[in-house]
């Protein structure tokens, strides 16, 4: 009520509220209970809870929803934990209407929705005739905690193929409901501002909403805190659509390099058990692995191994961000200063020094292990940067994107890599850049690309190649008509924001291009267009104006549409002009918003502005997930069914 | 003359208690409240009285059979005569929203939202329908009903009602006694519990066990639990009354009341003491076993506060309290209590008395907090001169302190203004400043709202910075229901204009209020100003504005609302229809076509086909010939989706690849015969190598022409190098 704002956001406290919150869920159940899971909230609920702190709360047992509650080993409490999506209410009620006709235990029917109520999803029960045996609750899980400065909504696919692919309404609607729950806690948006056509129908709905809030006198009107003052100074939203091509260029980071490589899911990776020969690793946090394995592991000796990878342990936190190139010799001074501290024994002369040392050794020792560890991922992840396909297909992105000419060159290259057996994905990512970055593929070359294609990896990709020419991805020069101004011209933005930085340094970067060894995100381009003007050369920085002013020209080689909204706080308190006053010095945060995904790369970009800007400003990063390139290829590759061809190499 | 504080203060051992008549009853017509059972509503709300039909009453002409259920004010104002026609009543009871709740015998329930008589019903079920409900406890959302099998039945939520039979007696009794509930927020479990007498002993019940407590004091006739769930009191059915802890571990207090006669109530007077009535007495028990009687001339109802007892008789209305210390500190006499001598010098000042300055340097040291027990105790005074005076004590302290935040005194200054405006008998909300706290500012507005004092609730919310929109809806609502004469527009306009000063109104629940009074015009009229999209969907659905429905949701950009309008026109329509209707709304045949993929191919089909979407419709039964086992379904399958392709003007890559695959398959099948080796799965570029690694050059080659295969490919094939392009 005082109108009393926390100042900077605190991602523990999200993460401990939203585990209360859960917890009221579940306890709301009398006794033990069957939880059934919806797949895609697995990563959401391992982020907030442990398996253990369900087993406390009654949670006896877990089972996927599509396997269902099994009857002979179900609770009589059933909770389900789903998506607030048709398909999983239909899979639900019907679920619960077989255990009503088959069974004579009397069951107790709870349905917790995730992120809140829905009237359609009780339609679904309500046709199937459960309505009336179930009870159903909402769990408005907003973002979640991934690091400090990071917050995810956790959307599959990040919510990418559902925007794009199908053209739902859903990651827009989710990626408001969460957007305004922080503007909720810790006070507006004084400005929104951003680029791309979803965004600015995100950023409508979101003053909309707010604006729905402040005339209704429901209760909900009452938790809005009333401040005049807010943690946020803005709120930047990036769309992914504006920028496709620095998804699909090979990561350069050495997070963004694992999770080319290994793939990086929910803060974890899978990684060959060879690479813990010595050392001993560093095993998923307490359950977090476990929490959603149905079926206990199996104790056969599994080729891969689950590995944390956050900010948690230093070693990977100085580490994840560097460009792969100076990862070798920032480990070497890692076990160099290891070494030394371990040296230190023989100085202990005296009891307490030794008392000393020996309770620095357990961090000693983690950091030996997580030392270990990396140095035989970065030789691992070294190996296989080594080979052909992966130099060559960098060579040809990295030519893409800086000069663009002479692209029958680098096409003779990309059909001799397809001839050869690159894989599809990286094929196909390789077409994708060079139709992003020259405006389509001429209609004999592309043709003959997909003869190529379809001889080498099967027919069956007329259905990959078609949801590509969907999602703008793969097309043909000319078939987009160049007076509609939503395409990318990348040609006239190379120069103009200074995409390519030539004489990048990647042992102490200077420039966000560090993390492409020479190619600058157009996305982070942006978002440094509207927050840090100066790193975009003396052009642009003369330019002066605030937001996107003066930059009309330029965006409009950038597809979406381009929009700044500033909200004004409530008048109703007064009181609290005051306190704003004496919290001027306080630094604000800005808040970046990438709807569609964000990759790793990007993070570490914005991270290296954030400590640019450290003087000035906070940064955090909103998402509503973590992509890379396989992940955006894979959207359209999963419409076709897998296993149709085999590229079986004998 | 104002009575002094103190009137009325009895002392029961060493605390003193106060019962203060609220008001004079003003019922009409000769109400006795001997043939009612008497309900009030908690936080001062109404009182229900409904005719006791176990009681005989005097004979009052044949209207007399009207007055079955009468919802009246504290001061015997008549609020509303609900008109009985369902059977035999078996619980009455309020919930926190101030909706009075009536369970029939047969497990009817009825919950009457508002003072206009409108109501929501639903059914306990067939368990209650078969054995009947006997009996009913109830607490702010929900109720217990105990049936005629000694089984017990509960409600959680009032607006989503889940009725759940709580766990069965174990091990099965022989005989119940008194009973009474533990409402979830005084159990540590959270849940709801039930208390019961069995035999000699008690058995707590929940929805998963029951549990017998092991006493041998019982049989108890009566069972009452504090407010804050820590103290039971027990009523044996031989006249003692035992005061123990919830849980069972101790026992604090031993009474014997002295009588046989079963006791009309047992209750807690807030959590000090126990408070047991009769006909005409009401006694309350100490914690020392000492005891406090009050007596009456009629019957008496009782209802339970947290922080009293009203008590409701033919004459007046009364409330009994404990006398809060820091009140007992203030006006004791010879008190000597730092806040006392404050209110002296405010006398003292009165009387220009020199006197007045010495208590404020006597009482210096400890100024503060007698400041902040003026503005305590004031809270605590029913009568505004002595709330007054209490006040100008602890305006007279703050300004001799340099630092005291004002907020509180300010603050109270407002809300016993709220309180006093409320108590008026036209009003007759009997609340205390404890009570309003927890009822919550908006909740006491809500309050007003349902008694049609739309000018004083706007007023209050004003004065308490709270949203008046609500109070102009509702306001809205009424002038609908109460103008069934009236011309559409001529309403239409009157509202509109009334609330168009005010900021983004919401209009659905006005037009809805006006659709259900059967005005579908005057609804359609009102629902043209609603602002927001996504609130018009539910209504224009029920007005079978179907369309209109959809681009409203469409608008509102809520997938939730989306989906609902197209699941609901989804059952209504035949598909083609429904189809047509999301043609050319981009955002909605999306979410068709979502529905449609998760219903399977077929129904996806026929929305590609009816929005003539000739590839995606080829593309899904080229996906499902995919899918096939076998290699003749196959092909047969591909060529149908080929077909679709060929219908078209357009040309399309597609088809031809299509086309080539089916080709591929028909070859693929000939080698299998012919070189008895797997070729089915191959693609184009490994059947040519598999064909020359078995020394068929010619059949790859020609292979090579057919399916255009580049020549660096089949080099490749071939020899297993890549031809280095030659320098153009």
């Amino acid at each position: 009520m005082s109108g009393l704002l926390p100042t900077t956001i605190n991602p523990k406290a999200l993460k401990s509220d939203a585990l209360a919150s859960f917890v009221t869920l579940l306890e709301s159940v009398r006794g033990k209970k069957s939880l059934i899971l919806d797949r895609t909230l697995s990563a959401p609920l391992s982020h907030i809870a442990r398996f253990s702190v369900l087993q406390e709360h009654g949670v006896d047992n877990i089972f996927w929803l599509d396997d269902g509650p099994q009857k002979d080993s179900s609770q009589r409490n059933i909770v389900y934990l789903i998506r607030g999506d048709i398909k999983n209410a239909q899979t639900a009620s019907a679920q619960i209407k077989k255990l009503l006709q088959t069974s004579d235990i009397e069951f107790d029917f709870n349905v917790i929705l995730y992120p809140r109520k829905m009237l359609s999803i009780e339609k679904v029960f309500e046709e199937e005739g459960v309505l009336g045996d179930v009870t159903i609750s909402e769990w408005d899980l907003g973002f979640i905690p991934l690091e400090e400065d990071l917050l995810s909504i956790e959307l599959p696919e990040a919510g990418y193929k559902d925007m794009y692919l199908y053209g739902l309404p859903t990651t827009i609607s989710f990626s408001a409901i969460a957007l305004n729950a922080l503007q909720k806690q810790y006070g507006i948006y004084p400005r929104i501002i951003g680029k791309g056509t979803q965004a600015k129908k995100l950023c409508e709905q979101l003053v909309r909403m707010r604006a729905e809030y402040q005339s209704s006198s429901d209760t909900a009107a009452s938790e809005w805190t009333k401040g005049e003052t807010s943690a946020f100074d803005q709120l930047v939203i990036i769309e992914r659509a504006t920028d496709m091509v620095t998804p699909l260029m090979t990561q350069l980071t050495y997070e963004g390099l694992i999770d080319e490589v290994f793939d990086i899911k929910n803060s974890q990776t899978e990684v060959p058990s060879t690479l813990f020969t010595a050392a001993n690793p560093k095993l998923p946090a307490n359950g977090a692995a476990s929490t959603i394995s149905t079926t206990p592991i199996a104790t056969e000796q599994r080729k891969t191994r689950k590995v944390v990878l956050d900010g948690s342990d230093p070693l990977y936190a100085s580490l994840r961000d560097l460009n792969f190139a100076v990862v070798g010799t920032t480990l070497n001074k890692f076990a160099r200063k290891l070494n030394e501290d371990y040296e230190e024994r023989h100085q202990a002369k005296t009891v307490s020094q030794i008392k000393d040392f020996v309770s620095k050794l357990g961090g000693l020792q983690a950091e030996h292990q997580s030392l270990k560890l990396h140095t035989n991922l970065a030789e691992e992840i070294m190996n296989r940067t080594q080979t052909e396909f992966f130099n060559r297909a960098l060579e040809v992105q990295q030519n893409l994107v800086a000069s663009g000419l002479d692209t029958s060159t680098l096409n003779l290259t990309i059909e001799e890599l397809i001839v050869r057996g690159i894989p599809l994905e990286a094929a196909l990512r390789l077409l994708a850049i060079e139709c992003l970055t020259s405006g389509g593929i001429k209609e004999r070359e592309l043709a003959n690309f997909k003869r190529l294609l379809y001889a080498q990896y099967g027919y069956e990709h007329i259905i990959t190649l078609n949801a590509l020419t969907k999602l703008d991805l793969i097309f043909q020069r000319g078939s987009k008509t160049s007076a509609n101004a939503t395409t990318l011209q990348f040609s006239n933005l190379r120069k103009n924001m200074r995409l390519i930085v030539d004489d990048v340094n990647e042992q102490t970067p200077d420039d966000v291009a560090y993390v492409y060894s020479g190619y600058a995100p157009l996305s982070i381009r942006l978002v440094q267009y509207v927050i840090q003007k100066r790193a975009l050369g003396t052009k642009i920085s003369t330019l002066g104006g605030s937001g996107w002013r003066g930059a009309e020209d330029i965006l409009r080689n950038v597809p979406g549409d381009v929009f700044d909204q500033t909200q004004k706080p409530d008048e109703k308190s007064i009181k609290t002009k005051v306190l704003q006053a004496a919290r001027k010095d306080v630094k604000r945060t800005v808040a970046v918003f990438f709807l569609g995904g964000i990759t790793f790369t990007e993070i570490a970009a914005l991270r290296f502005i954030a400590a640019q800007e450290s003087e000035r400003r906070r940064i955090l990063i909103l998402t509503t997930g973590i992509i890379d390139g396989k992940d955006v290829i894979k959207a359209a590759m999963d419409m076709t069914p897998s296993g149709v061809s085999t590229m079986s190499v004998e | 003359m104002v009575p002094n504080p103190t009137t009325g203060w009895e002392r029961l051992q060493d605390v003193f208690y106060r019962k203060r008549a609220e008001y004079s009853m003003m019922w009409v017509d000769d109400i006795d409240l001997s043939e009612f059972i008497v309900v009030g509503a908690p936080y001062g709300g109404a009182i229900a009285l409904v005719r006791d039909t176990s009681r005989p009453m005097a004979y009052r002409g044949p209207e007399g059979r009207q007055k079955m259920i009468l919802i009246y004010s504290n001061s015997g104002q008549l609020i509303l005569n609900i008109p009985w026609d369902k059977g035999s009543i078996r619980g009455v009871g309020w919930s926190e929203q101030e909706q009075l709740i009536i369970v029939v015998e047969d497990g009817t329930v009825r919950v009457y939202n508002d003072f206009q008589g409108g109501f929501s019903q639903f059914s306990l079920g067939k368990e209650a329908e078969d054995h009947t409900v006997s009996e009913c406890r109830f607490w702010g959302t929900g109720f217990v009903a105990k049936l005629g099998n000694g089984r017990f039945i509960s409600v959680t939520k009032l607006d989503e009602p889940r009725p759940r039979m709580l766990a069965e007696l174990n091990p099965a009794a022989v005989e119940l006694h008194g009973w009474t509930i533990m409402s979830p927020s005084q159990t540590l479990s959270r849940h709801i519990e039930v208390l019961v007498g069995v035999n000699s002993t008690i058995s707590m019940i929940d929805s998963i066990e029951s549990q017998d407590r092991f006493l041998q004091e019982g049989p108890f006739s009566h069972i009452a639990v504090s407010p804050n769930g820590a103290l039971l009191a027990l009523y044996t059915t031989y006249g003692k009354l035992y005061v123990i802890s919830a849980d069972f571990q101790k026992k604090y207090s031993e009474y014997d009341a002295g009588t046989l006669d079963s006791p009309t109530q047992v209750m807690w007077c807030a959590n000090d003491c126990a408070a047991v009535a009769w006909e005409s007495e009401i006694r309350l028990v100490g914690p020392g076993g000492g005891s406090l009687s009050f007596y009456y001339e009629s019957r008496i109802a009782l209802i339970g506060e947290p922080d009293g007892i009203r008590i409701v008789s033919n004459e007046k209305c009364e409330f009994l309290t404990r006398v809060a210390d820091i009140v007992v500190d203030m006006f004791r006499i010879g008190s000597t209590a730092p806040s006392a001598i404050l209110l002296d010098a405010v006398e003292q000042l009165e009387f220009k008395s020199p006197k007045a300055d010495d208590n404020i340097q006597l009482i210096r040291p400890n100024l503060t907090e007698a400041v902040d027990a003026c503005v305590k105790a004031a809270s605590y005074e029913p009568e505004p001169y002595w709330q007054k005076r209490l006040l100008k004590a602890a305006l007279l302290g703050k300004s001799v302190l340099e630092l005291y935040s004002s907020d509180e005194f300010v603050e109270m200054c407002e809300i016993l203004r709220v309180l006093n405006a409320v108590r008026y008998y036209e009003v007759g909300i009997l609340i205390s400043y404890e009570e309003f706290i927890r009822l919550t500012p908006e909740r006491l507005i809500d309050r007003l709202l349902s008694r049609q004092k739309f000018l004083l609730a706007l007023r209050l919310s004003g004065y308490l910075g709270l949203a008046t929109d609500k109070i102009y809806v509702r306001w809205a609502c009424n002038k609908i229901k109460s103008s069934s004469g009236d011309d559409d527009n001529a309403i239409c306009k009157t509202i509109v204009n009334r609330l168009k000063p005010i900021a983004s109104i919401s209009y659905d629940e006005i037009a809805r209020t006006a659709y259900d009074e059967g005005r579908t015009n005057l609804a359609t009229l009102l629902l043209n100003y609603e602002p927001q999209a996504g609130r018009q969907v539910p209504l224009l659905l029920d007005m079978e504005e179907d369309e209109i429905a959809l681009v409203k949701a469409v608008e509102s950009g809520d997938p939730d609302l989306i989906y609902y309008v197209l699941l609901h026109l989804k059952g209504k329509y035949s598909l083609a229809q429904f189809f047509r209707l999301v043609n050319d709304k981009p955002v909605a045949s999306a979410v068709v076509e979502q529905l449609a993929r998760n219903d399977g191919p077929e129904l996806l089909k026929d929305f590609y086909y009816q929005d003539d979407r000739r590839a995606d419709s080829a593309l899904v039964i080229y996906r499902e010939s995919l899918l096939l086992d076998d290699i003749q379904d196959r092909e047969d399958k591909i060529k149908l989706g080929m077909k679709i392709f060929q219908d078209g003007k357009d040309a399309y890559p597609e088809a031809k690849a299509m086309e080539e695959h089916a080709k591929l398959y028909d070859l693929q099948v000939t080698y299998e015969k012919d070189y008895k080796q797997t070729f089915i799965g191959l693609t184009v570029a490994e059947t040519i190598k598999k064909l020359l690694k078995i020394g068929q050059s010619s059949k790859a080659s020609k292979m090579k022409s057919e399916f255009k295969v580049p020549d660096k490919m089949y080099v490749f094939l071939k020899d297993g190098t890549f031809p280095v392009a030659k320098k153009s």
